[in-house]
């Protein structure tokens, strides 16, 4: 199954970024890069994502603050967001569902589960 | 005045008036006695006296009756007759005698005097008697003068007697009454006095009592700075007072000890937890890397595509690269805990410092250019040989330039390095200084004095931004310390930060071959 509209990879780090994004693209995803919160945001607004999949610990802006503004913005308040980050504890997973992320994979990524909670929620994003 | 002292004083004072009341009674019981005697005695000598009065009465009108009889007539007195009579002149003689046992001292002269009249008169009375018989007697019994002075000298004696009573009487009645009124008011007295030592003993006592009870209570809420003020008692509840108030500073320290080691550990607790999920952060970041690249070429392997051998390449690069942050991160933590076991040890020889900087800027080179920074370098030719630890000289160097690195955004770092000869005064030997100087985040004051702890980044939030573990600093600063050098930091917030290490060259001298 392919989804009609990109994915938005954001990622500071370029060496995950870089491997990541070469994965979902041989996945069959249309994959779009960012490497901070801000261009995330722009990028949200302007390429309207299926989904974006967002690592917490960014410059500029970080991913709580984006999630965050990003919900209070109605044009992209509906795109899913899957927060990705090496902060494993639950007190991290609760803090980035507080931000307003739909779902919250751990690195290293499981690759397969973190495929499912892609097709799953841009299947959701397609609905609302 | 202690609280023993003063029990012991009112009980004293109780006991004397008690016996000052018991001994007033007993010479009030006296007095009465006395008087009881007194009167007794002065009744029975008056009883005594009418009746000694009475006898000599009748004796002498018996005598004046025989003595007529006598002139007139010739009987004679028979023998028992004469021995009636003699023995009434002695009872009445016996009787005089007694007046004389009952007389006082004071009365004495008067018995005396009538004791020499009654003599005469009794005698001249016996020798009438006895001469009764004799016909060549003459009596003459009609002179009334012994009698009369004998007479006389009785209702003397009576008055005097009489007088005297009344007199001791009237001391005694005063005496009584004084002793009355000293038993009264001595009773009275100690009553009052028993009361009043009573009222002010419970007033001191509940007073001090009052205080302790109040202090007690605050204590027991938990007002350790409660203090029992004005202890104006010397004694024992005085002691007390004291001794609670020392309690008080005792127990608030202990107290205070327990809150600060509590809140040291509970830091430390926090402090801990924090570096452990930093540390499971920064080894989760490599790992993504790793396993990634591992499952990606994987699954290219697999595919029936054409393998691009130069990506494959490049690609199995970046595990390695991401194998080696895992390395140098695991051995950070690892030298820290060497560090705070004290197991860590040095391994001098013989570098070239020069030579060990310029190896460490190569090979930062990447993350200078990641972050757009400039490395402005000074000459290092010059620079002495060392004899110290290179191993741990080129980590303190590339810790605190990786710093620099990674907390500037396009700004310049610029590194120096001099050589400080030995003054004598402050430094015995030669010392190198290191600079690394940049123009990044910086630090506020409050940071600055915490930021070479173990486990500690300036804010809780920079490794989210930028990575650490929070050990660079704390192992630079140990190193350094272990090397016998120091580590300064000169920082202002939102300007940058100036990190100046001096460590000693050692024993090796002459300038480094280049």
């Amino acid at each position: 199954m392919t989804v009609a509209r990109p994915v938005l990879l954001v990622e500071d780090n370029e060496l995950n970024r870089d491997m990541l994004a070469r994965r979902l693209k041989r996945a069959g995803f249309e994959v779009l890069t960012a490497c901070d919160g801000q261009q995330a945001l722009d990028l949200m607004t302007s390429e309207l994502p299926a989904v974006v999949l967002m690592d917490m610990s960014l410059p500029v802006l970080d991913g709580w603050t984006a999630c965050r503004m990003a919900r209070q913005d109605d044009r992209i308040k509906h795109i899913p967001i899957i927060a990705l980050t090496a902060h494993a504890l639950e007190k991290d997973r609760l803090k980035a569902m507080d931000a307003g992320c739909d779902d919250y994979a751990t690195k290293p990524v499981d690759f397969p589960e973190l495929l499912d909670k892609i097709k799953t929620l841009a299947a959701q994003g397609a609905q609302r | 005045m202690s609280l023993r002292r003063r029990l012991t004083l009112s009980l004293v004072t109780i006991l004397i008036l008690y016996a000052v009341n018991v001994g007033t009674h007993f010479w009030g019981s006296y007095a009465r006695n006395e008087s009881m005697i007194a009167y007794r005695n002065s009744v029975t000598a008056a009883q005594l006296s009418t009746e000694v009065e009475q006898l000599l009465n009748d004796q002498r009108q018996q005598i004046l009756v025989l003595s007529t009889l006598r002139e007139t007539t010739e009987d004679q007195l028979d023998g028992e007759e004469l021995i009636q009579a003699e023995g009434q002149l002695e009872d009445i003689g016996n009787k005089i005698a007694m007046l004389g046992k009952l007389s006082h001292e004071v009365t004495q002269a008067h018995y005396q005097k009538l004791q020499q009249s009654s003599a005469i008169l009794l005698a001249g009375w016996l020798d009438f008697y006895r001469r009764y018989n004799d016909p060549d007697y003459k009596a003459d019994m009609d002179d009334p003068l012994p009698y009369l002075e004998a007479s006389q000298r009785l209702k003397e004696l009576e008055q005097r007697q009489a007088f005297i009573a009344v007199q001791r009487a009237n001391i005694i009645d005063r005496t009584i009454a004084l002793t009355d009124r000293i038993t009264v008011i001595g009773f009275f007295a100690s009553i009052l006095l028993t009361a009043t030592l009573g009222f002010f003993l419970v007033r001191y006592t509940n007073r001090s009592l009052k205080r302790l009870k109040t202090g007690t209570q605050q204590i027991g809420s938990g007002d350790l700075d409660y203090r029992i003020e004005n202890i104006d008692d010397s004694g024992e509840l005085g002691d007390l007072a004291e001794a609670f108030n020392d309690m008080s500073d005792k127990l608030r320290n202990a107290m205070e000890l327990v809150s600060s080691a509590r809140d040291s550990a509970d830091e430390a607790n926090a402090a801990k937890s924090m570096f452990l999920a930093n540390v499971s952060h920064e080894l989760r970041t490599p790992l993504n890397g790793i396993i990634g690249y591992s499952e990606m070429l994987h699954d290219e392997l697999a595919d029936d595509q054409q393998v691009d051998r130069g990506q494959f390449q490049r690609d199995l690069e970046k595990i390695t690269l991401s194998g080696r942050q895992l390395l140098a991160l695991i051995n950070d933590i690892l030298d820290l805990s060497k560090i705070e076991t004290g197991k860590m040890g040095l391994h001098k020889e013989d570098f070239n410092p020069g030579e060990i900087m310029h190896q460490a800027c190569d090979s930062l080179a990447p993350l200078l250019r990641d972050n757009a920074n400039e490395l402005v370098v000074t000459d290092f030719g010059e620079l002495p040989c060392m004899h110290s630890d290179a191993a741990k000289f080129r980590q303190i160097f590339t810790n605190l330039l990786s710093n620099a690195s990674k907390f500037t955004h396009g700004g310049a770092i610029t590194v120096s390095a001099r050589v400080l000869e030995a003054t004598g005064q402050q430094s015995q030997h030669d010392h190198l200084e290191i600079t690394v100087q940049d123009t990044g985040i910086g630090m506020t004051p409050a940071q600055q004095g915490r930021i070479f702890d173990a486990f500690v980044q300036a804010e809780a939030s920079t490794s989210a931004s930028y990575g650490g573990t929070g050990l660079g600093l704390a192992i630079c600063r140990d190193y350094c310390e272990l090397m016998g050098g120091t580590i300064r930091l000169k920082s202002n917030a939102g300007k940058g930060s100036t990190f100046t290490v001096l460590l000693p060259i050692g024993s090796a001298s002459g300038h480094a071959a280049a």
